[in-house]
């Protein structure tokens, strides 16, 4: 019984514990395993994964309707190789029990399944409502598939929460509540987040979620393939192109399609431009946070020209469109390359300036150092993933340990960062730039010809893939099931500012109030691609629900 | 004094209210302009040559925008509040020598310097009791830290205009602006920069900027106001900066006076105190564009370890070395 | 709480109030756009097959085949519009082509629409009469 490769290890293990409760597994791909054991087991063969690979983190856990049962599919990356375990439960019971005392950063990926598909986790420590509103018909759950938006009917506006949100109670005494958002100028996008507060220190928090929520993966169902990449793009402003890089990987596993060597060092080209603007739009807004206005603008200014470069190569500032199906859109002349080595070499000067600053400025020195500090044991039991992993000393770099598009090739680093404060955090993000732009300066030069382009069939055969890649924020995982037809049957987007929010709450204890939004930034949290599932809108107090035919009527009005 | 008609204009048009009510307009202006440009931005450009009619277009704004007072807020301290915070910083400025002479046509009394810090003291206090009842969480907590900044770092302001006063020997404005043939920013530097300092944090500017610091409590104590409510906030924000740079202006930089080219002399003294105002605001501009915002314990901590001592050894270098910087003032350039 | 100098950013500050400002007085002055900006489509009617395959891909249902004179064409509706260029690509006879017309603000809904003419007519652009000249 050698294990050779991780993927092998990984099966070896469980079966070792579990014997005849699994029921299959296969590796259809290399870092990619697929294991079903029975309802029962699940606990057990989490655990013993864990033991096999202790830095094992959970990615997402995903529910799909698959006719009499519901399937759950517990995703996670063991450090060399992906694993999922999965199990089925019957429609007419739908419990299972909770895995959150062996892996403590699963709790909000259950309440997620339970919100949207009614499944219950038996010794789950708060099963409450993640992305719907409070509002919301107790036995209506969108993910289902005989689900119709007829059956919310209106929605009582005032059955709002009250301010004994999950756990946290109003009581006297010195501590108060502090509730803030939805709108609030520290904000970007409207989340909700309620502080209890002893002076000016706090105690505790809770964030609730839901507000920018569209309905993106149901959404998904109803679009064909290649429609849905536009419409995954729109999950994020920011990381769009993140989100189109993970969708066509994942459909292209899927359909047994290889994107040619063009295509892919093309695509490293936009997604590293993307990771750039990001970095940078975050470090001006982490600057205007604590109050440094003139760095915020300097800092924008700056990134005018990574968006007129990406306006040059893809034909739009922000949104890029530019992968699909089978490679890449357009094309790169050599001009438009030796123009972006230009821009970017000009970039990189400016980028020493900013460093200095970062470095050396007492003030900025006075509010982030020190200031949140999430340790490196809390970071890996809350499986966080992205610049916040980075800076607290974990290796949680997709691009290094799962290579896709050309990474695999590409000369970098990996930027670590042990302090696990607000500064380690943004130094972590400034240098990313700098790796980004030696990655693109690279990529230019070696780019190998050939076609960009292949075509596709609008079929896919019926299957799974799971794809993931390194969005600015951390690590980004797409879950694509196919049946046949062009549609897909289940789409299961989990992006990284999920798997944060919840060290939120260990990095703010004990800190001042005046240091929420730094902290906060540091986190980079990105509320539009945290809640991607809505379909209601009820804050304005709308009471009805308006299908795709009443939009569409009500536009053209 | 007799009420005649020079008082009525000198009080109400030129220098007096009118006058400085356009200054308060064209200084908020020039602040606008100058932190746009040394954030490589242009500042207020279409309204007006310049963009100078800008904050006048504001604050018409304003004036045409609904007032909603909160149900909770208690009424009548939520409406006074504004307008006396507003009277008394213009009622402060009414006593610096802006034309030779103070608005009301004499040199003033030994110890207006005192009666102009008092009033400040007191209309913080009011600013405070603005946000207090509003009857909002943010408001209640933006007043609380009003009061908190303005008592610490109004002890060394005060101590720091000992140093000026006690080279002109005296505790008038007039007698002090006169009495500097050359600035007492360039004889006693030391005390010039504590109680620029001391000003920056009484003004709420960066990186004292706590008391209304929008990332974090939305506006401080001036988050419900609206509409004329909240012109006159604004405004008595502005007048409150334009007193302290003619504060400064007068201590340190000599006030009205400086070489006199040519007839008359009133226009000249204004147009000096005009420029050593400007030129103060835009001091005061730079130390906010290079500086983050600091917490609030981190200011209080640095005013009772830092500036409290430093303001007192400043007094004390200043006494010290006087028999050597008397001379200097005598001497005629 | 120290105060030390800090000279890359004071000399940074001051020396930019010297410098010209960043901003571009748009609509005084234009920018250059990059020649494959993905502004508004160009619809060419003669070329049109109606074959109905730029309203049946549009990820956003944005196109409407409407009948003109007996033949049925795309009116692209504006509003809805991504600007995804999923139409353009999939045209068969290149009856959608690409442009940088970026200024398309209007001031009602109606004549933020692509319409379909026929060939004999000059093709309009859309709400011109309020737009700013191109």
């Amino acid at each position: 019984m050698k294990a050779t490769t991780p993927e092998e290890e990984a099966i070896i293990a469980l079966q070792g514990t579990l014997r005849d409760s699994i029921l299959e597994s296969k590796t259809p791909r290399p870092r990619r395993v697929y294991i079903r054991v029975k309802p029962k087991a699940n606990k057990k063969a989490v655990s013993s994964l864990l033991k096999t690979f202790p830095a094992t983190i959970i990615s997402t856990i995903t529910g799909i309707d698959v006719g009499e049962n519901i399937e759950i599919n517990y995703h996670f990356w063991s450090g060399k190789t992906e694993v999922t375990i999965r199990t089925e439960i019957p429609k007419s019971k739908p419990e299972i029990d909770t895995i959150t005392d062996i892996v403590p950063g699963a709790s909000l990926y259950e309440r997620e399944v339970h919100d949207l598909l009614g499944v219950k986790f038996i010794g789950h420590p708060n099963l409450t409502r993640l992305l719907l509103p409070e509002s919301w018909p107790k036995d209506s759950y969108p993910l289902m598939k005989d689900w119709n938006p007829e059956h919310v009917g209106s929605l009582d506006a005032s059955l709002e929460e009250t301010l004994t949100i999950g756990g946290i109670e109003k009581n006297g005494g010195s501590l108060v509540n502090v509730v803030v958002g939805p709108q609030h100028p520290a904000l970007h996008e409207p989340e909700r987040f309620l502080f209890k507060l002893d002076g000016e220190i706090v105690v505790d928090v809770e964030p609730r979620l839901g507000y920018a929520h569209r309905g993106i993966e149901k959404g998904a169902e109803r679009l064909m393939f290649f429609q849905d990449v536009h419409l995954v793009e729109r999950v994020c402003g920011i990381c769009n192109v993140a989100h189109t890089t993970c969708f066509c990987q994942a459909v292209e596993a899927l359909g047994n399609i290889e994107a040619p060597p063009r295509a892919r060092y093309l695509r490293t080209i936009v997604h590293e431009l993307n990771r750039i603007h990001s970095h940078l739009l975050l470090l001006g807004i982490a600057g205007l946070e604590i109050g440094f206005e003139s760095l915020f603008q300097y800092i924008w200014r700056d990134r005018e020209m990574v968006l007129d470069l990406t306006e040059k190569l893809t034909g739009n500032r922000v949104m890029a469109e530019y992968s699909t199906i089978g490679g890449v859109r357009r094309d790169l002349t050599s001009t438009l390359g030796n123009e972006i080595k230009r821009g970017l070499k000009k970039l990189k000067d400016r980028l020493n300036f900013y460093r200095e600053v970062l470095q050396s400025d007492p003030t900025i020195e006075l509010r982030t150092k020190n200031i949140g500090i999430l340790s490196r044991e809390k970071a890996l039991k809350l499986s966080v993933v992205g610049p916040v992993a980075r800076g607290s000393g974990v290796e949680s770099d997709v691009r290094k340990h799962d290579p896709y598009a050309a990474y695999e090739e590409a000369p970098f680093d990996e930027i670590l960062y042990k302090d696990g404060d607000s500064w380690a955090r943004l130094m972590v993000r400034l240098d990313e730039v700098d790796e980004s732009i030696d990655i693109i300066l690279w990529a230019i030069d070696n780019i190998p010809g050939g076609p960009f382009r292949t075509r596709v069939p609008r079929r896919m055969p019926e299957g799974e893939a799971l794809s993931r890649v390194e969005a600015p924020r951390g690590e980004l995982i797409h879950y694509v099931r196919g049946n046949g037809t062009a549609y897909p049957e289940r789409v299961k987007i989990r992006s990284p500012t999920l798997a944060n929010i919840i060290s939120f709450r260990e990095m703010i204890r004990g800190c001042y109030v005046a240091d929420i939004p730094a902290v906060l930034i540091s986190l980079d949290p990105c509320f539009s691609c945290t809640d991607r599932m809505a379909f209601i809108d009820e804050r304005t107090g709308r009471k009805w629900v308006w299908s795709m035919r009443d939009l569409k009527d009500r536009r053209r009005a | 004094m007799m009420l005649e008609g020079n008082f009525f204009f000198r009080t109400l048009i030129f220098p007096g209210f009118l006058f400085l009510f356009l200054l308060t307009l064209f200084c908020d202006w020039f602040e606008r302009k100058i932190m746009a440009r040394m954030q490589n931005r242009m500042g207020p450009s279409y309204t007006g040559p310049f963009g100078i009619l800008q904050p006048l277009a504001d604050y018409i704004k304003l004036l045409t925008k609904e007032d909603i007072t909160p149900r909770h807020a208690k009424q009548f301290l939520f409406t006074i509040t504004p307008i006396i915070s507003f009277s008394i910083f213009m009622l402060s400025i009414f006593c610096f020598p802006i034309d030779g002479v103070n608005i009301f046509s004499n040199y003033g009394f030994e110890g207006d310097l005192l009666l102009v810090l008092a009033l400040v003291t007191f209309a913080h206090f009011v600013l405070f009791l603005s946000g207090w009842s509003s009857s909002n969480p943010y408001s209640g907590i933006g007043a609380v830290r009003i009061v908190t900044q303005f008592i610490g770092y109004d002890i060394p302001l005060i101590i720091s205009t000992l140093g000026p006063a006690f080279l002109a020997r005296s505790l008038s404005l007039t007698k002090i602006a006169s009495s500097q043939n050359i600035p007492f920013a360039i004889l006693t530097p030391w005390t010039f920069i504590v109680f620029l300092i001391s000003l920056q944090a009484e003004l709420e500017e960066d990186p004292f900027d706590v008391p209304h610091a929008e990332t974090e409590i939305v506006a401080g104590y001036g988050t419900e106001f609206s509409g004329r409510k909240l012109a006159f906030i604004r405004l008595s924000k502005d007048t409150q900066i334009i007193f302290g740079a003619a504060l400064a202006a007068t201590l340190f930089l000599g006030g009205p006076y400086g070489p006199i080219p040519s007839d008359p002399t009133s226009l000249w003294f204004i147009i000096y105190f005009v420029l050593k105002m400007l030129f103060v605001i835009a001091l005061l501009e730079l130390v906010e564009a290079v500086c983050a915002r600091l917490r609030i314990d981190h200011i209080m901590i640095g005013n009772w370890r830092i500036i409290i001592p430093a303001a007192l050894i400043s007094v004390i270098i200043t006494v010290l070395s006087s028999p050597y910087i008397k001379p200097l003032m005598e001497a005629i350039i | 709480m120290r105060l030390i100098k800090m000279p890359q950013m004071i000399i940074e500050v001051v020396s930019a109030i010297f410098k010209k400002p960043f901003t571009r007085q748009y609509p005084f002055t234009r920018p250059d756009v990059p020649e494959r900006l993905r502004g508004r489509q160009i619809f060419h009617p003669e070329r049109c097959i109606s074959c109905g395959l730029c309203a049946r891909d549009c990820p956003a249902e944005a196109i409407e085949m409407v009948d003109v004179n007996g033949k049925k064409m795309p009116m692209i509706h504006l509003e809805s519009c991504i600007f995804c260029y999923l139409c353009v690509e999939n045209c068969p006879r290149n009856a959608l082509t690409e442009s940088t017309i970026y200024e398309l603000a209007s001031a009602s809904k109606e004549a933020l629409a692509l319409k379909p003419e026929m060939p004999k007519q000059k093709e309009e652009v859309a709400g011109d009469s309020e737009n700013v000249n191109i």
